[in-house]
């Protein structure tokens, strides 16, 4: 069996061909999930993000000493204390949503149509932003609170229907929480155009009253 | 023997050509993004990645002060009935908020980005974004779990799913496909639930048509992790 010339050097084309287009193909997969690729606007959200959730940790490592050393003094002069779970247990109700809060905050108002996945984002947002305890409709949300669509297409928090138009409240810095809802390319701007007919508001609130989770988790 | 030739030179010239388009495109994309992150992108990534391994070191500071509080509070509690009730509370509260490990039977749902080739048009489709990763946790709670970790990041009240340009954070993580969704509950309960046609619609469908993973297994013996970050419980107070 004779082999050309002009054969050998097609092949080896289409060799190279192949490897180039594999290669390409895989740098592409694999930069696009890479910090590598973001654009300078990118990398400096992640930045910021990453600055406020470390120092929310370093306030709390801060606070957390304090009170070590404190409970420690009050244990070595014999006068143990059950201050500390106290405040232990009232941050943990309201991070558990098994105790009713109140605190600033912001409201938002959805009226018109909505679906769960939106509402679901929404209280993603929320959290993001910094909210410390939301509620739907009065209905409070909790670490296991699911958003779903029952008769009629009406929207249900943990399988209780709430009817539209929706009040969302969250606990947190009001002006924090309103201006990433409210930012150019943020969340709400995003559902004006998905619900061109729905009307969205966020307000600053001074004072709201959130209620516990109607049913204890198990 | 002209004519066969020219044949040769006509099958080489076909793949040089692309060849040659490709390199020039390679070639071009690289300058083009060297020229900005060697500017902005290199100092800024650096940042990034201080910061993130700082987030690591700072968690584990928390973990081990957290031990300490629990030490201190259970010898204050031993002491009296009232401590003890208190104590008993607390580990309930934490139990239930996401702020221990839990272990049991249960799910793992893989999400990951398509491996196969697809059309750029397509490319948002097959890949994982943020809300991929929220309706997965919410189709979660609705199936009845008992406890959810998105990469062994334990999902709580006030957990965050989020998306900056291409990165996905989970409580303020930096994450990449594939992510490993671990998920405590009654397995037939949970597994009914993803298997719900209604449910992840439009997962199952960018799944079916542009080759996004997803992967729904039984699972036994899952653990997941305890919440590691900060509980920011500022402006809140009880009513």
């Amino acid at each position: 069996m004779t082999r050309s010339p002009g054969g050998i050097a097609a092949a080896a084309v289409a060799l190279l061909l192949g490897v180039l287009v594999a290669t390409h193909f895989g740098s592409q997969q694999a930069f696009s999930r890479g910090l590598q690729l973001e654009t300078p606007a990118s990398l400096t959200t992640v930045i910021a993000n990453l600055a406020e959730r470390n120092t929310a940790l370093r306030d709390e490592i801060f606070d957390l000493r304090v009170r070590v050393e404190l409970a420690q003094e009050a244990a070595q002069s014999g006068r143990g204390s059950l201050a500390e779970a106290e405040r232990q247990l009232t941050a943990l109700r309201i991070f558990a949503a098994e105790g009713p809060a109140r605190g600033p905050g912001v409201t938002v108002v959805v009226d018109g149509a909505f679906d769960e996945r939106a509402l679901a984002d929404l209280v993603n947002e929320l959290r993001n932003a910094g909210a410390e305890a939301v509620d739907v409709n009065r209905i409070r949300v909790g670490p296991r609170t699911w958003f779903g669509t029952g008769i009629d297409r009406v929207l249900t928090v943990d399988g209780a229907p709430v009817a539209g138009p929706l009040a969302v409240r969250a606990l947190g810095a009001p002006e924090v929480i309103r201006v990433a809802l409210t930012r150019t390319g943020g969340i709400l701007a995003q559902f004006g155009l998905f619900y061109p007919r729905t009307r969205f508001g966020a307000t600053s609130e001074s004072a709201l009253e959130l209620p516990a989770l109607t049913r204890p988790l198990p | 023997m002209r004519r066969e030739r020219a044949a040769r030179g006509a099958v080489l010239l076909l793949p040089a050509l692309v060849l040659g388009l490709l390199v020039a495109a390679q070639w071009r994309g690289q300058q083009e993004r060297s020229e900005v992150s060697v500017r902005y992108n290199a100092p800024l990534l650096e940042a990034a990645n201080a910061l993130q391994r700082e987030q690591g070191v700072l968690k584990a500071q928390l973990a081990e002060l957290r031990a300490r509080v629990d030490q201190i509070q259970a010898s204050a509690a031993s002491q009296s009935g009232t401590g003890r009730d208190l104590e008993a509370r607390i580990g309930a509260l934490k139990q239930r908020g996401g702020l221990t490990p839990r272990s049991g039977d249960g799910i793992m749902v893989l999400l990951d980005d398509g491996r196969g080739p697809v059309a750029a048009k397509d490319l948002e489709k097959a890949v994982c974004h943020s809300t991929d990763v929220t309706d997965i946790v919410n189709t979660a709670w609705r199936g009845g779990a008992t406890a959810v970790a998105v990469n062994d990041e334990r999902i709580v009240g006030t957990s965050s799913v989020y998306c900056i340009g291409s990165t996905i954070t989970v409580n303020g993580t930096l994450m990449s496909p594939p992510f490993q969704v671990a998920i405590i509950g009654d397995p037939a309960a949970l597994l009914a639930a993803f298997e719900d046609p209604a449910q992840l619609r439009d997962i199952k469908q960018r799944r079916d048509m542009f080759g996004l993973g997803l992967r729904v297994t039984r699972a036994s013996a899952l653990r997941v992790p305890e919440y590691s970050g900060a509980l920011t419980v500022k402006q809140a107070t009880p009513r």
